[in-house]
């Protein structure tokens, strides 16, 4: 069973399907969400797009949810699927050591040249010491995710899982569709 | 050493994306980190980047990061001792 969602694209938020007012697009939409919904996190601005979608999809979804936060819990996975690991990050990266004349690697743009470092981030926000999870895969293909959540749930530590899509190809091109699942007593197939 | 404060100031604003923060909301006599400014690892590893490309300084011993980013004055301070550009 799912229970609240949230979606983001560079012009659009959804929570719950209900569409959130905002003024800023792309990038800057995110750094909007953060100010207006968080702001409590400055890593935020140390992290990579994707990181940062990630992030502040997790927080709208969290805060809709409305539960206890910050209380240490190892009954939730933090599962995400993207296509485009962390592409952005990984040519940033490449841009701090392109030039053999202007060679200085950058450690804070490595650092996010890992897409799973997002749903660390957001397991470290929250307490989450349950499974956590981030699968690169050509599309979005509902069966592989299914697949995924089930045997997740073959842990019986794991109650819920917060999961879904987070893709970044560069600071104008995104996607987040993020929901909580929860451990029904019987199932064998999840639909989406 | 003011002016190079200053700048200095500005350069570590915009390495470690500190946003929201002007050089006069930095202390040069205070703590990069820990309860100072709050820098973490990853940090230290930037400014030392930093200091190399800006300064064309090479820290040879990493455990030398340790007094050079006491603060802002401190890494000034060494700066103007050591910078080759």
């Amino acid at each position: 069973m799912t229970r609240h969602s949230v979606m983001i694209t560079p012009d659009s938020v959804m929570v719950n399907g209900k569409p959130l007012a905002h003024k800023e697009n792309g990038a800057a939409l995110l750094t909007e969400l953060y100010r207006t919904y968080v702001g409590d996190y400055p890593k935020f601005f140390k992290m990579d797009t994707l990181c940062k979608l990630g992030f502040v999809a997790s927080e709208l979804l969290l805060q809709a949810e409305g539960e206890p936060r910050f209380v240490p819990r190892e009954d939730r996975a933090v599962i995400l699927f993207n296509r485009n690991a962390s592409l952005q990050a990984d040519t940033a990266y490449q841009a701090t050591i392109q030039d053999p004349d202007n060679f200085f690697p950058s450690p804070a743009a490595f650092v996010y040249t890992l897409p799973n470092i997002v749903t660390g981030e957001i397991a470290i926000r929250n307490k989450y010491y349950g499974e956590t999870s981030f699968f690169v895969m050509e599309n979005d293909d509902a069966s592989v995710i299914s697949r995924q959540l089930v045997n997740a749930f073959q842990d019986p530590k794991t109650l819920s899982i917060l999961n879904g899509w987070v893709d970044c190809f560069d600071e104008d091109h995104f996607e987040a569709h993020l929901f909580i699942l929860d451990k029904l007593p019987t199932y064998d197939i999840l639909e989406f | 050493m003011d002016e190079l404060i200053y700048t200095l100031k500005q350069q570590i604003i915009e390495a470690l994306n500190l946003e929201d923060m002007t050089p006069e909301d930095i202390d040069e006599n205070a703590s990069l980190f820990g309860e100072g400014l709050g820098l973490d690892s990853i940090d230290a590893l930037e400014l030392i980047v930093l200091m190399e490309k800006n300064y064309g300084i090479k820290l040879k011993d990493p455990a030398q990061g340790k007094e050079i980013f006491k603060s802002v004055a401190v890494m000034a301070d060494f700066i103007s001792k050591n910078r080759t550009k």
